[in-house]
């Protein structure tokens, strides 16, 4: 099951944990997943947040597939000059 | 020069071609957005606030309207008004207060007249009646307990709080056991620093020309970093379609992150809209200073454990953002830019704060600098504590591909070592420190990013062939995207026209920003050749008569068994009878960005007399994946650097207490010039993405992030005491001088 990883801020909405498991086929697959158990989480990634998925960043990755083993990194929004 | 690790060999690629646009550079034939003007255009002028922070209770433009020359005034009142929450609101209420004037400078209402001097009088002439309200001018003063709001629609980021608050977001960061490994450590230091409000310091002003047609639609001729996002900016701003505004992008004479925004577009168009005539809008020296967005400044502490074998076990501090009136990511970008170490227990904040001075923009890896100036500084008195090399401190401690970044993700194939060990190895820092003077090291990284690019190539009859892509030209790109697609068709880079298209002409392509132009558009040109290679092979198969794979395409020509090669211009000549025109189109949303580390040296004295500091020599060494045109990634490096040396030396606002900038010219407000500088020496370090199909990482931004800490560094070793208040001006130098 691929896990999501997710940044300080995010982890008030999921007691603390830092990682959790959690179905999906796309990032997007695991965001609803995620909101689903931890109400209000979804909306945080969803207009913020970008994912890391094998060591490369995306923005806006909701129809990304992950792998059954992935590791996606939920971070902050990317910004640059 | 140059290291390299497993470079294929290009032909083209890695050449140093004259820029395509370098000629109209050159001789002045380039076309600026101020260059451009309409027949019957007016000239557009500002009403600026001169309070820090007031409500407007009321606008009388009557005198202003009954004016000579004047055709139109513009106040808030004519924009609408876009709930808290939206994308845009802050751009929108940046450009134009509606209720409350936010900082000293901030435009309450506009006007359009047949001369500049006319639209400048009758701006002078509308009467404002204004409530002061209190003023936040510092971090300080705007995270203190009971601190006034210094926007009270500002609410915190992710926070899920709707209350005001001058908070813009609020980032904690957290791995491992900090307090455990501070309690075992052997080694501990911690500093307080701050930075000043700095600005990008581009050399053309903010310009606009807009003309609102009787049927509605609007087109615009502006510099900037991104014309689609000036598009969908303008558009949210105006309350418009964005199919009612066709962007033109101009040359652009600088930006640095500080034109990935709009100050003046939809104001230029409403009041074309309201006149019928086109508007022009040029800003002054003065407002490009006072009124357009500096980086934030900074205040940190920083707290890093070592043991005396040099591992860093851990970092724990608090980093804090002035962001300006509006909200801000800085918090959340500065805290992704803390990923250069492997730093196994961690724990830091990082704060944006709203404060009543101009809206911050980004400015070259925005956030970063701020945050690497601190932790340089107390890594190198680490060193110092522990009598080691600081750059084999920093080899013993830099992260390597699959070590974690601050936010979390392991760190892909990098090239943080390799810039290491190429600075150590140089003739710099092999050679003997100068008499008099001290040697510093300093390191940065930038994630960099992709996002969407869109390309057009065109091959035209005669074999030539034009690459049509919407990332404006803000470093070279033309030429990169030029010496891509010679690789990829195999055709002479000199056949290749490179253009940067209106938003009618090219597919949407996202701001120039992120270090992402030869990474995501040179992405999307080089599967648009590679589509286009397809296509010519299949018409070589027509004229052969024989299958499509029986075709390879090698060096600029179709090759098929039993056959002359046939060149690319033969395949052109006959595209019309083989099927029409050789065009392709190719868009995407570029993911695998790859980070760029970047390590400087530099050798400096300090006058104790004067305490001016000088800059005796300066290397800086830096991972540009592949370096597609290297002229221009040493441009890229250089240009980053003395950027950098003026934020370390010289650069900041001077504000007086209600909020007025003091020092809003370049008299006063001291950018590095030729002369202040060395020769900035250049080693490119090439360890490809593997993300990209050439290897290439973004260059743009990480060249800003070391110079502050590589300065201090030098500079506290050449003056015995350590430096923590940029900028480092022989005032503050000798302060501290006088401190030891």
């Amino acid at each position: 099951m691929p896990r999501a990883h997710l940044m300080t801020p995010l982890r008030r909405f999921t007691d603390g944990e830092a990682v959790i498991e959690v179905e999906g086929a796309t990032v997007g697959a695991m965001i609803a997943e995620l909101d689903r158990r931890f109400p209000g989480i979804g909306e945080m990634l969803t207009k913020g947040a970008s994912a890391a998925v094998d060591g490369l960043i995306h923005a806006e990755p909701e129809y990304l597939a992950v792998e059954p083993d992935a590791d996606v990194y939920f971070v902050a929004p990317l910004a640059g000059g | 020069m140059t290291v390299t690790e497993n470079r294929p060999d290009y032909k083209w690629v890695g050449t140093r071609p004259i820029r395509h646009d370098g000629y109209d550079k050159v001789v002045g034939k380039a076309r600026f957005a101020a260059d451009r003007n309409s027949p019957g255009q007016l000239h557009g002028a500002f009403l600026r606030s001169p309070h820090g922070h007031a409500r407007i209770l009321s606008v009388d433009t009557s005198a202003a309207e009954a004016m000579s020359g004047v055709k139109a005034v513009v106040t808030g009142a004519d924009f609408p008004d876009l709930p808290i929450g939206h994308p845009e609101r802050d751009t929108a209420v940046n450009l134009m207060a509606r209720d409350v004037a936010m900082y000293v400078g901030h435009v309450v209402a506009a006007v359009a007249a047949s001369t500049r001097a006319e639209a400048e009088a009758a701006a002078a002439a509308i009467e404002v009646e204004y409530e002061l309200l209190p003023v936040v001018l510092s971090l300080d003063e705007s995270i203190a307990d009971g601190a006034p709001l210094a926007n009270a629609d500002n609410r915190t980021a992710f926070s899920g709080s709707d209350d005001p608050s001058n908070l813009a977001t609020v980032t904690p960061l957290e791995r491992g056991d900090v307090d455990a490994a501070f309690e075992a450590a052997d080694v501990v230091v911690e500093r307080e620093f701050d930075t000043a409000w700095v600005h990008q310091g581009y050399i053309e002003p903010h310009a606009c020309v807009v003309d609102v047609g009787a049927d509605g639609k609007a087109e615009v001729w502006a510099s900037s970093q991104g014309h689609f996002r000036v598009r969908s900016q303008a558009a949210a701003v105006l309350g418009w379609d964005t199919a009612r505004i066709k962007v033109i992008p101009a040359e652009i004479g600088g930006g640095f992150g500080g034109k990935t925004t709009i100050y003046l577009e939809p104001v230029a168009a409403r009041l074309s809209e309201k006149s019928g005539r086109p508007v022009k809008i040029v800003m002054t020296r003065d407002e490009v200073l006072r009124a357009t967005g500096p980086a934030p400044a900074s205040k940190s502490r920083i707290r890093i454990a070592a043991t005396n074998d040099g591992e860093l076990t851990a970092i724990d501090g608090w980093i804090g953002y002035a962001v300006g009136c509006t909200g801000d990511m800085a918090g959340f970008v500065g805290a992704m830019s803390v990923a250069s170490y492997k730093f196994p227990n961690l724990k830091m904040e990082f704060v944006g704060a709203l404060t009543n001075t101009p809206r911050s923009a980004a400015y070259r890896a925005p956030s970063a600098p701020q945050a690497a100036f601190a932790i340089e500084s107390v890594i190198d008195e680490i060193a110092q504590a522990l009598d080691t090399d600081p750059i084999e401190l920093r080899l013993k401690n830099a992260v390597v591909e699959g070590d974690l970044t601050s936010m979390g993700g392991p760190h892909p194939r990098i090239g943080f070592v390799e810039c290491l060990e190429a600075i150590r190895d140089s003739e710099h820092y092999q050679s003997p420190v100068p008499d008099g003077a001290a040697r510093g090291i300093g390191t940065g990284f930038w994630f960099n990013i992709g996002e969407q690019s869109s390309a057009t190539v065109n091959l035209n009859e005669d074999g030539t062939a034009t690459v049509i892509t919407g990332s404006p030209d803000i470093g070279g790109s033309r030429a990169s995207m030029a010496l891509m697609a010679a690789e990829e068709l195999g055709l002479d880079v000199h056949r290749i026209t490179p253009v940067v298209a209106d938003t009618e002409s090219v597919g949407f392509t996202d701001v120039t920003e992120g270090s992402r132009a030869t990474f995501a558009t040179g992405m999307a040109v080089v599967n648009a050749c590679r589509d286009l290679v397809g296509e010519l092979k299949a018409r070589a198969a027509t004229i052969r008569g024989v299958e499509v794979d029986a075709v390879a395409w090698v060096d600029g020509a179709a090759v098929v068994d039993g056959h002359d090669p046939l060149p690319l211009a033969d395949i052109t000549a006959k595209a019309k009878s083989t099927g029409g025109p050789l065009t392709v189109t190719a868009s995407l949303n570029a993911g695998g960005a790859g980070p760029s580390f970047a390590v400087h040296c530099c050798d400096v004295s300090v006058d104790e007399e004067t305490g001016r500091v000088e800059v005796l020599r300066y290397t800086t060494a830096q991972d540009a994946g592949t370096a597609i045109h290297p002229s221009y990634v040493e441009g890229q490096m250089q240009g980053g650097t003395a950027q950098g040396i003026g934020w370390a030396l010289n650069e900041e606002y001077v504000y007086a207490d209600d909020g007025t900038m003091l020092n809003a010219s370049f008299l006063d407000y001291r950018v590095p010039v030729a002369s202040d500088l060395p020769m900035i020496e250049t080693i490119i370090v090439e360890v490809p993405n593997p993300a990209h199909p050439y290897g290439v990482r973004g260059v743009g931004e990480t060249g800003i992030v070391p110079p502050m800490g590589t300065i201090a560094n030098a500079v506290s070793r050449a003056s015995g005491v350590r430096l923590t208040s940029l900028p480092m001006s022989p005032p503050k130098v000798l302060a501290a001088l006088d401190d030891r």
